[in-house]
C-alpha cells in the first residue's frame, strides 16, 4: 500500500514536473522571439539625437546666428482631465497668464487637436517642475531655438527661421540643407526606473555646418547705422549700401533699410516689406553712375582718351526724334576733355561719347560689366536687373543707356562694376560665404571685362570726380578716392511719368592706386535740390569707407592734412553737384522697369534730367591760384619725370614702374595749387 | 458440515469462555514496559531503553576529505559563476555610469552654448557703441591712428615687475 502511494506521489510529481518543463520549453523555445521582442519593447527606448543647426559667423568668428538647445512643453488637449484646473496649475508652473492659457487650451480642445505647444524656451527649473507633475497629457520635449544675438545686424543677409526652425530668408534659406544637419537615432536600454543602462547609436547625428560669412560685424554695423541715418535725414523711402573687396569679390558689408529683427516674426505688412533686400532684389535706373560704363567702352573701342575734347553743345542737345531738345543740367559746358564729362557729369557729353561707341559696342560693354545677369550671390530673390536685348533698342536707346537709363541695376551690380575698375578690369563673382565648416566654397574664375590700362585710366578719371567734380565732398583724409555720383528720377508706374523724387547714389573706391575697398550707397526717394547723389549718398559713403579703411588697416597714401574750414567752405561753394541724368528722351519703348519678366521688379527709380529752373545760373568757380601747366610725361622714365617735375617745381605722385603711360591732369591742363600730377608707369 | 450444534461445539472448542469461566478472575502478570495495545490489533509494542553513552562513533577517514571537497566545489562553482556574471554586472554598472556621464556632458554642452549666446549678446556692436557713447568715447579719425614702425630702432618699454 505504501508502495502504491509512493507510486502515485511519484506519478503526480512527474506530471507536475513535466508540465513545468513543457511550459518552460514553450516560453523559452517556442515563444522565444516573441518575448524577447516584448522585453525589448519595454526595456529599450528609441531616442532621437538632435542635430544642432549650424551657426553663422562673421569673418572674425563672431556669431551672427546660433541655436541654443531648450525645452518645450506641449499638451494633448483631448486628454486634459480638467481644463480649468490643469491650465491654472500649468500656468503657475510656467509663469503664464492663467486666463490666457485656459482660453488657448480650451480652443485647442474644441478644435480636437491632439497636440498644442504651450511654451518654448523653458528654464531648467520650469522643465523640472512640469516633469514632476508626472501627467501623461503633458510632454516636455527637447527643442532648439534660433537666436540672433546682435538683433537686427545683417538681418537681410541672415534672413530668419520659421516656427519649425527652417530658414525662410537670406542665408538661412539659401543654405538650409547645410545648416539644418540631420538628426540621429539611438536605442537606449533602460531599467525599471527608465534610467539608461546602455546606448547603441544606430544613426549618428550630423550637426549643421558652421557658415562663416565674408562680412565684418563692425563694418556692417556702421553701414547699417549710416544708411538708416541718411534715409531718415533726407526723408527717403529706403536705401542700401554694399562694400566689397574688389580683388576677391568678398562682400564686407551689405546693408538695406528699412530693416527688421529676425528674432521677432513679422506681425504686419510693414514688417514683411521691411524684409525686402534693397541692395540685391530691388533694381533701379542708375542714372549718371552709368557714365563710367559708357566712358570705359569709349576708351576700349574708340580712339577717345581722357584728354579728348567732347562737344557738349553748351548744354543743349538737338536732333532727337520728334524735334525734342534736351538741356543739360550743367548749362554752359562747351567743348571739354572727356575726363571733365565724367567729373561734371555732363549728360550731353555722355550722349556724344555713347554715339561714338555705337549701339553694338555699348550693349557689349554693358553686358561685360555684368549688368542684366544675376551675380550669383547666395541670397534668395536676387534680381538680375534689366538690359534690353539689342533688337529691342529704340531710336533713343543708345542715348538713354549712355546716361544710365533704359537699364535697371541693383546696388550689388553697381558695386561689382566699380570693382572691375578698381581691380584692373576683372569681373568677379561677389562672395558672401567665406567658409562652410573648414572648407572654402569654390570660386568662379574672374572674367576679363576691360583692359588693365583702361581700368587705370578710369580710376584716374573717377578720382577727378572727387578732386574737381561733383564728388568733392567724398574726399577722404589720408587716402585718395575715386567715384561717381548719380541722381535719377523715379518713374511712376501709375501715371507713366517721371516724378521729382530721385534715387541718389554714389559709387567709389579708395585708395586710387591700389583700391582696398569699393562701396556703393543708394538712397531711394529723395527730394529737391538736396536730394542729389552727392548730397545724400556721399556722407554715408565717406563714413563707411573711412571705417573700412581703418578696420582693415589700409596704409595711407596721402599725408594727414585735414582740409581747413575755408577750404571746406570753398569746396562746398563751388561744387556743382547737380548730376541728374536725362530721363525722357521720347523713346518709343515703354519704361525699362515696366518690363515684367523680372520677378523682383518693384516701383523704383528712373533717372531724369530736368531743365534748370528759369532765372538760375550755375555759380562761376572761383579763380584758384595756378601752379603751372602740366607737361607731357608720356613715354619718359621715372627718373626723367622726377627730374623734370623737380625742375619746374611741380608735385608728382608716381605709381608703378617702367615708363609713363597715363597721367592726370592731362598734358597742357592747368595745375592748381594743392593739386598733384599723378603719373602711372608700366613696362 | 456446519450445523448449529457443530458450530456451538466449535466455539466451545475455540475456547470461548463460558459464564463461569468469565466470572473466574484470573490474575495476569503486568508487563511495565508494554505499551498500550492498539485497538483491534494483536501487535504489542514494548519500548526498550538503550544506553548508547558508551558508544563511540568510529572515525571515518574519508568524511573530512569529502566535506572539504564539497566546500571546494561550492567555492569553485561560486567563483566560476562570479566570473561568468561579473563582466555582465560590470557592464551594467559601467552602462549606468556612461549614461549619466553622457547626460551630464550634453547638459554642459547646452550650458556652454547658452553662455556663448550671452557672450555674443554682450559683445554686440550696438551695445558696445551704446556703452562707448555713454563713456563719451569716439571713433578715432585716420589722422589720430598712429601705426608703430616695427624697425630695429624701436625701444621696448620697460616692464615693471
Amino acid at each position: 500500500m505504501v508502495e502504491r502511494r509512493l507510486i502515485w506521489l511519484a506519478g503526480i510529481v512527474l506530471v507536475w514536473g513535466g508540465a513545468i518543463f513543457a511550459k518552460l520549453v514553450a516560453l523559452q523555445v517556442v515563444h522565444h522571439q516573441e518575448y524577447v521582442q516584448k522585453a525589448r519593447a519595454r526595456q529599450e527606448e528609441v531616442v532621437q539625437l538632435r542635430a544642432q543647426r549650424g551657426a553663422i559667423l562673421d569673418r572674425t568668428g563672431h556669431p551672427l546666428a546660433m541655436s541654443v538647445p531648450t525645452e518645450a512643453v506641449s499638451v494633448d488637449p483631448r486628454n486634459v482631465p480638467s481644463i480649468s484646473l490643469d491650465s491654472d496649475l500649468l500656468a503657475r508652473q510656467l509663469h503664464l497668464p492663467p486666463a490666457d492659457l485656459l482660453q488657448r487650451i480650451q480652443a485647442a480642445h474644441d478644435e480636437r487637436r491632439g497636440f498644442y505647444l504651450i511654451k518654448k524656451g523653458l528654464t531648467p527649473q520650469e522643465a523640472e517642475d512640469v516633469r514632476n507633475l508626472k501627467a501623461e497629457w503633458i510632454h516636455v520635449d527637447d527643442a532648439s531655438e534660433r537666436h540672433y544675438p546682435n538683433n537686427g545686424l545683417a538681418a537681410h543677409l541672415l534672413g530668419g527661421v520659421d516656427f519649425e526652425g527652417k530658414g525662410n530668408g537670406g542665408i538661412e534659406k539659401a543654405l538650409e540643407p547645410e545648416l539644418h544637419g540631420a538628426p540621429g537615432k539611438a536605442d537606449i536600454l533602460t531599467d525599471v526606473h527608465r534610467h539608461g543602462i546602455f546606448e547603441l547609436v544606430s544613426t549618428q547625428a550630423r550637426a549643421g555646418v558652421t557658415v562663416t560669412l565674408t562680412i565684418d560685424e563692425r563694418l556692417q554695423f556702421v553701414a547699417e547705422r549710416e544708411i538708416a541715418a541718411a534715409v531718415k535725414e533726407h526723408g527717403a523711402f529706403s536705401g542700401s549700401i554694399v562694400v566689397m573687396n574688389p580683388y576677391n569679390g568678398e562682400i564686407l558689408a551689405l546693408a538695406s533699410y528699412p530693416t527688421f529683427d529676425p528674432n521677432n516674426p513679422p506681425e504686419n505688412q510693414k514688417d514683411i516689406e521691411a524684409r525686402s533686400n534693397h541692395a540685391v532684389s530691388v533694381p533701379f535706373e542708375p542714372g549718371s553712375c552709368f557714365k563710367v560704363i559708357t566712358l570705359s567702352a569709349a576708351l576700349e573701342t574708340t580712339r577717345l582718351k581722357p584728354e579728348s575734347m567732347i562737344n557738349c553743345h553748351g548744354g543743349v542737345l538737338t536732333g532727337l526724334p520728334g524735334g525734342r531738345v534736351i538741356h543739360d543740367s550743367h548749362a554752359g559746358m562747351g567743348v571739354v576733355p572727356m575726363s571733365d564729362v565724367l567729373a561734371h557729369s555732363s549728360n550731353v557729353g555722355a550722349i556724344e561719347v555713347g554715339r561714338t561707341v555705337g549701339r553694338e559696342k555699348m550693349y557689349e560693354y554693358v553686358k561685360r560689366f555684368g549688368f542684366g545677369d544675376k551675380t550669383g550671390i547666395p541670397l534668395p530673390g536676387e534680381s538680375k536687373g534689366r538690359v534690353r536685348g539689342l533688337p529691342k533698342w529704340g531710336s533713343t536707346s543708345l542715348e538713354s543707356v549712355s546716361m544710365g537709363q533704359e537699364v535697371s541695376v541693383t546696388t550689388l551690380q553697381l558695386a561689382r562694376a566699380v570693382s572691375v575698375i578698381a581691380n584692373g578690369g576683372l569681373l568677379l563673382q561677389p562672395r558672401l560665404v567665406m567658409k562652410m565648416g573648414d572648407q572654402a566654397p569654390p570660386m568662379e574664375p574672374p572674367v576679363r571685362a576691360i583692359k588693365p590700362e583702361t581700368a587705370i585710366t578710369m580710376r584716374q578719371m573717377m578720382e577727378g570726380v572727387v578732386l574737381t567734380g561733383t564728388g568733392k565732398t567724398a574726399r577722404l583724409n589720408g587716402y585718395t578716392a575715386g567715384g561717381k555720383t548719380g541722381t535719377a528720377q523715379i518713374f511712376d508706374f501709375a501715371s507713366k511719368h517721371y516724378t521729382h523724387t530721385y534715387n541718389g547714389s554714389f559709387m567709389g573706391f579708395a585708395p586710387v592706386t591700389n583700391p582696398a575697398v569699393v562701396a556703393v550707397v543708394t538712397l531711394n526717394g529723395t527730394h529737391g535740390n538736396s536730394g542729389f547723389g552727392a548730397e545724400v549718398a556721399i556722407p554715408a559713403w565717406k563714413a563707411v569707407v573711412t571705417e573700412a579703411l581703418r578696420i582693415f588697416d589700409v596704409p595711407k597714401d596721402l599725408p594727414d592734412t585735414p582740409p581747413t574750414p575755408t577750404q571746406i567752405a570753398q569746396n562746398q561753394k563751388d561744387q556743382n553737384v547737380n548730376d541728374l541724368a536725362i530721363a525722357d528722351l521720347g523713346s518709343d519703348r515703354p519704361n525699362i522697369l515696366e518690363d515684367t519678366d523680372d520677378e523682383s521688379v518693384s516701383a523704383t527709380t528712373v533717372a531724369f534730367v530736368g531743365p534748370r529752373a528759369p532765372g538760375t545760373t550755375p555759380p562761376a568757380p572761383p579763380a584758384a591760384p595756378v601752379a603751372g601747366t602740366v607737361p607731357n610725361f608720356k613715354g619718359k622714365t621715372l627718373r626723367a619725370v622726377l627730374m623734370e617735375a623737380a625742375a619746374k617745381g611741380l608735385p608728382i605722385q608716381p605709381d608703378g614702374t617702367g615708363v609713363a603711360r597715363v597721367q592726370s591732369p592731362p598734358p597742357g591742363a592747368v595745375l592748381h595749387q594743392g593739386e598733384r600730377i599723378r603719373v602711372q608707369f608700366a613696362r | 458440515m456446519a450445523t448449529a450444534p457443530e458450530f456451538l461445539s466449535r466455539q466451545t472448542l475455540a475456547g470461548i469462555q463460558t459464564t463461569e469461566e468469565r466470572l473466574q478472575v484470573v490474575p495476569q502478570e503486568i508487563d511495565l514496559f508494554q505499551l498500550r495495545a492498539l485497538p483491534f490489533e494483536d501487535v504489542y509494542f514494548r519500548p526498550k531503553k538503550m544506553d548508547n553513552s558508551k558508544l563511540v562513533r568510529e572515525a571515518d577517514p574519508h568524511a573530512g576529505g569529502a566535506c572539504w571537497k564539497v566546500i571546494g566545489a561550492a567555492c569553485l562553482t561560486l567563483a566560476l559563476l562570479g566570473g561568468v556574471l561579473a563582466p555582465s554586472v560590470a557592464n551594467t554598472v559601467a552602462g549606468y555610469k556612461l549614461e549619466s556621464l553622457r547626460v551630464e556632458s550634453q547638459k554642459l554642452a547646452d550650458e556652454r552654448r547658452a553662455l556663448e549666446l550671452q557672450e555674443a549678446q554682450l559683445l554686440s556692436p550696438e551695445r558696445l557703441d551704446r556703452l562707448a557713447q555713454d563713456q563719451h568715447l569716439v571713433t578715432p579719425s585716420p589722422s589720430q591712428v598712429v601705426h608703430l614702425d616695427n624697425t630695429g630702432e624701436s625701444k621696448v618699454a620697460m616692464v615693471r615687475k
